[in-house]
Parts: structure tokens; sequence; C-alpha cells
């Protein structure tokens, strides 16, 4: 996603840059306005939720599908948890242990992991994300399967102390925004290139000169990492974290956000999702024994009609049924335009 | 010394011997063919050479490096390029942009150079646009260029394969069947531009079916039959080689 | 260890095995056939379990023919599933669509699959677990030692499936269509074989093995909501270890992970998960695409 064009500074540039000028405000602005801490509280869960999704994109986007982006969210919050609780460290010191200590473990384990194709690939992340719930429940010292609690807010910064929910999701915002704003250069970047190439053909990447195994390897651990600084976050947001809190459908509620939003929008596609999945049950008071029903059928309904997610279907309307002839129409018009070279 | 020296290569897949003790040279500059019967072993051996397949016994020397056992992209990068038998390419992406990520081993500016377009980055964006440009007007594709490159009919998939293969600056080009499925006239304007591409100083290795375009284009030619090598020499040698016309036996050849 | 606790360990060890045989061939066989990762096949594991329930207890039919009924029930839900799903979406996909997205989104259907089957399953039935009194509640005697008979047929019928099953995949013409339409779909098409009907087929067959597996199953654990859940993630672990697109791979997985499991659970109790868990990550260094697999792009 280019934010950016080449260097004149078109009207387009000017119409996107007014957006997100726009759109920072509204998000600044917002918790001042609103009076229910549980809202608030959602807010800051749609910030994890996006910051998540943003990480399942991010290998999407070198062709890898991962279903265990919580694993390393829980190894973010247990970290974070362990150094602070344990060693005594403040909330600010943890932060940035825990980023190293995740990219380290990252990239331990992605080199393995990343070296299996598609399928493969897929049930490796869904079982290490278990691997990663059992082993935080049956280890006494990560608190077992009852958890940790009582872990502190992060120290004060100058006059802002973390105690009000509202600061707590300026802090989450601060960090999401600078995700945003690295994401958006990695993928404008070589590198991003090189992710879309793999992507859309590793063979032929290979024969241009591009490592498939290295740049995966890369995403994985950028991914990773990003996910474990959102983990941080959460535990001492929370204040307390349990590993029934990381497994089961999370991982999966991480893909449909991005689904959702829309595949090939590596950043605006999680947020979109993020948002709709956290506040839309909400609103619809849905029994909660229909509920999985309900994002089951949503899914499938998605999946099936709406496969670019929301922002997908807005750029390119549906025309269901006319996809195989409209590029049959097209290539015939190729051939009639150059004088039939098929 | 050769630039590219294959020597004694034998793969086998499973109970089959695909390969077997397959030696020779394909010197700088030349056009050299590779031909034979289905299932003599041609495709294998591009994908040996381009690192998709590791030889079971043998050793190719690349500009007098061994490359039999690196990777593909490590061998890519030491200059040859290919092109492969079934269709491959960035299908959702227009044909300028495969050819621009064609260039990609080439352009090194930092990510945030790009972003804030610092002077350097933007010099280096024109650089790309116009090689790609260039390369596609060489290829006759200029038309084309912002048609996505699964519309494309089949013929023009295989121009625009090369294109990108092109834009990687290979010393060495491994064309598998650059003209199959093509009408006379497009073969002749293919041929026309393989030779083109040898006056730029790309050696190519062909692997062809079209006997015709074969002859007239190759300096030399190896004849390959169920793994092994028949023959090698110029297409007059080869042309009235008995062994050559009874390995292809009834099929229409020469 | 006594040699009698090791014997039955051993037997142990081949029921659960074979049970994870069953799921994952017909994990296998989908996958292979319609490059379609089934997140719902646990879930019709446990329908298998269910409707085996209604044949037998309600309905009191004799058990082989439930067994038989269940299996041919569940080939018409896969049967349905792939046309009311998996068809549609295939529709989209043209020569160009990437694998890595194919992957997805059918992955991601079936997951919206499983979470419908699975609620309504619970909605139906309720939370309760129901247990079915085995057709064979005796204890035999081999040698001194004391196994039961339940275990031993859950061996047999399973050994028996899969002997008819290689028997279809390798010697009838019809096994060998869907055997080709793995590698080459392109060239079945050629010889005039509507493959729609292959990959439909592909899914009958391997949503019945699992159909079978949850009523064999289902005379010695109780029937759950949860059993689909609790399975499918070992069977993916299983499909892994002996390689995706290996049939003998996943038999030698199955019986591995039954040893361990077996052992496991005696001598280390509700670790012994995660023990397989790291063997499986070990076995992934030293080969990726599992034991003897060909994890294919």
């Amino acid at each position: 996603m280019k934010l950016l064009n080449s260097s004149t500074v078109s009207r387009n540039s000017r119409l996107k840059l007014g957006a997100i000028i726009v759109a920072l405000a509204v998000l600044i602005i917002l918790p001042l306005c609103i009076e229910s801490d549980y809202i608030k509280h959602l807010l800051i869960m749609v910030c994890i939720g996006t910051i998540l999704g943003m990480t399942f994109s991010m290998l999407y986007s070198a062709g890898l599908i991962t279903l265990g982006a919580a694993a390393f969210y829980a190894v973010g919050a247990y970290t974070s948890t362990m150094l602070v609780t344990s060693l005594g460290l403040s909330f600010w010191a943890a932060l940035p242990l825990t980023i190293i200590i995740s990219a380290v473990l990252s990239l331990g384990f992605g080199a393995i992991f990343v070296r299996n194709a598609g399928v493969a690939f897929v049930i490796i992340t869904l079982i290490f994300v278990q691997v990663i719930v059992i082993a935080a429940g049956q280890i006494e010292f990560l608190g077992g399967w009852g958890g940790i609690m009582n872990i502190p807010r992060p120290d004060s910064l100058g006059p802002v102390e973390f105690v009000s929910k509202r600061d707590c999701y300026y802090l989450i915002l601060a960090i999401l925004l600078l995700i945003v704003v690295i994401y958006n250069a990695i993928y404008s970047s070589r590198i991003g290139r090189a992710w879309r190439a793999i992507k859309l053909s590793p063979n032929l990447a290979g024969t241009l000169g591009i490592n498939a195994y290295r740049y995966r390897l890369l995403a994985f651990v950028i991914g990773s990492t990003t996910a474990a600084l959102a983990g941080c976050f959460y535990a001492h947001y929370f204040q307390n974290i349990t590993p029934g809190a990381f497994a089961g459908w999370l991982s999966i509620y991480v893909q449909l956000y991005a689904v959702l939003g829309g595949l090939e929008f590596y950043i605006l596609g999680p947020a979109i999702g993020s948002v709709i999945m956290t506040f839309v049950p909400e609103y619809l008071r849905v029994v909660k024994e229909i509920e999985p029903i309900i994002t089951g059928l949503l899914l499938l309904i998605i999946i099936l009609f709406f496969p670019g997610g929301i922002l997908g279907t807005i750029k390119n309307p549906p025309d269901f049924n006319l996809t195989q002839l409209k590029s049959r129409l097209n290539r015939m018009r190729i051939s009639k335009a150059q004088g039939d070279k098929s | 010394m050769a630039l590219l020296e294959i020597r004694n290569i034998t793969k086998i897949f499973g109970g089959l011997i695909a390969l077997r003790d397959v030696s020779f040279d394909v010197n700088s500059s030349e056009i050299v063919g590779l031909i034979g019967p289905n299932g003599a072993g041609k495709s294998t051996l591009f994908n040996i050479i381009s690192g998709f397949h590791h030889p079971d016994k043998g050793r190719i020397l690349y500009k007098d490096v061994q490359i039999n056992g690196l990777e593909i992209d490590r061998i890519a990068r030491m200059g040859i390029g290919r092109i492969f038998q079934e269709p491959t390419l960035f299908m959702q992406e227009t044909v300028f942009e495969n050819v621009i990520s064609g260039l990609h081993r080439h352009y090194q500016e930092a990510a945030w150079k790009a972003l804030l377009h610092t002077p350097g980055a933007n010099r280096e964006e024109n650089n790309k646009r116009d090689k790609a440009l260039g390369i596609l007007e060489f290829m006759e594709l200029s038309s084309l260029k912002d048609e996505l490159a699964a519309n494309l009919p089949h013929g023009w998939q295989r121009v625009l394969a090369i294109a990108i293969a092109l834009a990687s600056e290979p010393d060495l080009l491994l064309l598998d069947e650059p003209v199959t499925g093509m009408n006379p006239s497009e073969t002749a304007s293919m041929i026309e531009k393989i030779r083109q591409i040898r006056e730029r100083g790309v050696t190519v290795l062909i692997v062809e079916h079209d006997m015709r375009a074969v002859m007239s284009l190759c300096d030399r030619i190896i004849v390959l039959n169920l793994g092994v090598k028949l023959v090698e020499g110029t297409p007059d040698k080869i042309k009235n080689d008995e062994r050559v016309i009874e390995a292809y036996l009834g099929k229409q050849v020469l | 260890m006594s040699p009698g606790l090791f014997i039955q360990l051993i037997v142990n060890a081949l029921t659960i095995g074979s049970i994870y045989i069953l799921m994952v061939l017909g994990l296998d066989i989908i996958l292979r056939g319609t490059k379609i990762l089934n997140f719902a096949h646990g879930q019709l594991y446990m329908l298998g379990a269910y409707v085996l329930l209604l044949f037998f207890q309600t309905l009191n039919l004799n058990f082989a023919l439930a067994l038989i009924l269940s299996g041919a029930t569940l080939a018409l839900v896969g049967a349905l599933s792939y046309l009311g799903v998996f068809a549609v979406l295939s529709r989209r996909f043209t020569v160009s669509t990437t694998f890595s997205y194919r992957l997805l989104l059918s992955a991601m259907a079936s997951v919206g699959l499983m979470m419908i089957l699975q609620q309504g399953t619970l909605l139906c039935f309720g939370t309760q677990e129901r247990g079915i009194l085995s057709p064979f509640p005796q204890i035999i005697d081999v040698f001194g030692v004391r196994i039961s008979l339940t275990r031993v047929v859950i061996i047999f019928l399973s050994i028996l499936i899969c002997i008819g099953l290689f028997f279809l995949m390798y010697k009838t013409r019809f096994g060998k269509i869907m055997r080709a339409v793995s590698y080459d779909p392109e060239a079945v098409t050629l010889q005039g074989i509507n493959t729609f009907w292959i990959f439909v087929s592909c899914f009958a067959l391997g949503s019945a093995l699992a159909g079978l597996a949850g009523g064999i199953i289902a005379p010695l654990f109780s029937v759950t909501p949860s059993m689909g859940q609790n399975i499918i993630f070992m069977s993916f672990l299983v499909l892994l270890v002996g390689g995706i697109g290996s049939y003998r791979g996943t038999i030698a997985g199955g019986l591995l992970v039954g040893l361990l499991l077996s052992f496991g659970f005696q001598f280390l109790g509700g670790i012994a998960e995660l023990f397989v868990f790291i063997l499986v990550i070990v076995i992934l260094v030293f080969r990726p695409g599992g034991l003897l697999g060909e994890a294919t792009e």
C-alpha cells in the first residue's frame, strides 16, 4: 500500500493525506468523547486486534498462512510479565527486552518452521500455538492454568500515569501507529516487493535471485516480534494473563479480521476487520449459544461471495459468474489487437 | 574455459534414470540447442542447472565455479536466467510490473530513502522504469505494458517470460521451449530476437522441439535420448546423423 | 513393567493409532484430491459417532449395519459439504490463482463450516456425554493378559477398512482416477472424465473415513460434542509427522503417535502430548515435509 506516490504530489495524494489527518484526529479525540470505560476497553482491544491481524497479513504478503498468530502474542505477554514480576524490572525496561527475546526466539523457531511449504506450515503454526498454551499451563513457574494476576500497569511517563483506560488507549494507539508507519515503509521497500514476488510465484522469484526462505523468515520474525509487543502491552494493561486467553479461537479470529477487511490490504484490512468483529457482536446482543453459528455463517458468506473482504469488494465490485468469461474476453481482445499471437 | 561445463551428470527419480553421465560444454556467446524425443531428460537438465534439482552424480561448473548443490537464488544471482515450460509469471501484475520485478536484484535503495523520495531514490526509480521500458520495447511488448499477465494469450506470455529473464541481466539464458505453440511468423520473429539477445552478449542454451528453429538458430546442438547424450555437433552434422534420425523414429523432424 | 502391562499398552497404542490412521487417511484423500485442508474433519468424526448412536442405540440395529450406515451417511454429508461450500468457492479460482490464496480461502471456508457443525451439534444434542454399551464388552484372555475385546474389534475393523481402502485406491479404476486427480487434474479432464464428480467423491470418501472412525471408537469412549475439537488437533499432527501425501507415512505416523500417547499417558500423564509436539518439531528439523511425505508447494 503506497501512501505517497512518485515525486509529483498529485491530487490523489493530497486526498489521501487529508484522509489520514482526519482519521488521526478522530482516533486521538475519540476517548475524550466517550464516557463508558467498557467501550474504551473495546477500543483498546480493537487496537490489539489490528496489530495481530497485521502480523497475519505480513506473513500472507509473503505467501505464508499462519494459524498461530497468538503464539508470540502469548510469548510476549509472559516474557514481559516474568521480567517485571520476577526480576522487578520496570515496564519500560521490560519492553525492549521482550522485543529482543521474542526476535531471537522467533528467529530460532522460524528457521525450522519456514522450511516447510504451504500446508505443512499452516499445521505447524497451529500446533505451535497449542504447545505454547499447554507449556504455559503446565509450568507452575509461569502460573499454570490459573495464570498470573496483579500485573502492574506501566510506570508513569512524566505526567501520564497509566491508570485510566484513556491513558492506556493512547499508549496502544501510539504503538499501533508506530507499527503502521514501519510496516508501510517495509511494504514499500525492496523487502515488500520481494515478498510480493514470492507470494505470486516462488519459483519465478527464485530465478530472479530472490531467496524465498530468507525473506519468509524475515516476515515471520517481524510479524512474531510485533505480536510479542502487543502481548507485552496486553499483559500490563489487562493486568492478568491466563493460558486460556491465547488458546483456541483467537488465532482464527485474527485470520478473520484480515479476510473480512480485505486480504490484499495489509494494514487497513485488519483494522476494519478488527473494528467490526469487536463491536458488532456487542450491538447485536446475540445469544451466546448462536454466536459461533452466526460467525461461521458470516465467514462462509464472505469467503464464498465476497472473498476480497470489505475493501476488496469496494475496490472491485463482484460480477458473479462473469470472472471466467471476462478473462476469456480479455484474451480475445488482446489477440485481435496484436494480430493473433495466441 | 567454457562458460558452462556439464560433467557426468546423472539423475535418478525413484527407479527411473532421467539422466545418465551427460557431459558437454557451452561457450560464451554461443547459442546451443538441446534436443531429443520426449522424456530424454532435457527439462530435468535445465532444472539441475538452475538449481531446482540436485544431481545424484556429476558436477556443473559455471564460470569455473561449481554450482550444483547451490540454492536457486544463488545460482540466479551468479548470472543464470531461465524460463519455464509452463507459463510462470506474476499473474496478478501487469506486464510492466512483471519486468520491473525482474530488475530486483540490481537495485538496492534503502526503504526510508524511497519513502522520503530523496533525489537518489527518485533517480533509481526512473532508472528502473527506463530499463524496463527498454526491455519491453526490445521484446515488442510495449503496447501491452499495462495488461495483466494473466490476460495475455499464451504466445505473449512466453515472450513476457523471456523479457523478465532478460531484466535480471543474465550471462547465460536457459530457454525452455521458447517457440513451442507459435505459428511460423511468430517463430521467425522469436528466432530473430534470440539472435539479438546473443548479440547483446548473452549466451543461450535452448531446449526446443521445433527442428527448423533449432537448425537455423543454433551454433551447436546436443542430442539427448532416454537420458543419455547421443551426439553433439553442428546442425549439419546432426541433421545427417543416423542415430538421431533413429531416435526420433517416425516423428516429423527435419 | 510387567509383560502384561506392556501388551495392554501395545493394544492401546494400536487402538489409538488405528483411529488416527483412519482420520488422517481421510484428511489426506481430501487434501490430495481437492487441495482443501478440511478443518471440519473433526466434526465429521463427531457426527459419525452421533449417527452411530442413532442407528445402534435408538433404532437398535445390528452394530455392523449401524456402522456401515454411519459411513454412508457421513459420505453423504461430505458430498453435500463439498457441493454447498467448496464447489461454489472453486468457481472463483482461475488458473492464475496462487496456491496460498486457494489454501487460505478453502481452509477458512472449512473453519466456517466447522463452527456451524460444532455449535449445531451442541445445540441439537446437548452437552451431556452419552455412552454406548459396547456390543463387545468381554475381556478376553491372551496368554494370561486381560485385553478388552472392544479394543481388539476396533483394531480389527480399522485394518479391514484400510484394506478395503487400499483395494479401492489401487486396484479399481475409480481409485486410480482419484489418485490421478491429485497429481494432474488437467490430464484426467483430457481423458474425458469430469473431475468435478471425482472431487465430490474424494470429499465423500474422506468424510466417510472420519465418520467410520467416530463410529468405531464410540463404544470405547463416550460421545460428546467436544470429540471433534479434541481429535482434529492430533490428526493434523499425525498428518504432519507422516508427511502429507504419503499413505505409508500416515500409517507410520499414526502408529508412532499411538505408541507415544499410550506409553506417554501411562508414565507421564498430561505432559505426554507435549512430548509428541516436541517430537514433531524435531522431526521437522531433519525432514521438512514429514517422515515420508513430500510437502508440495
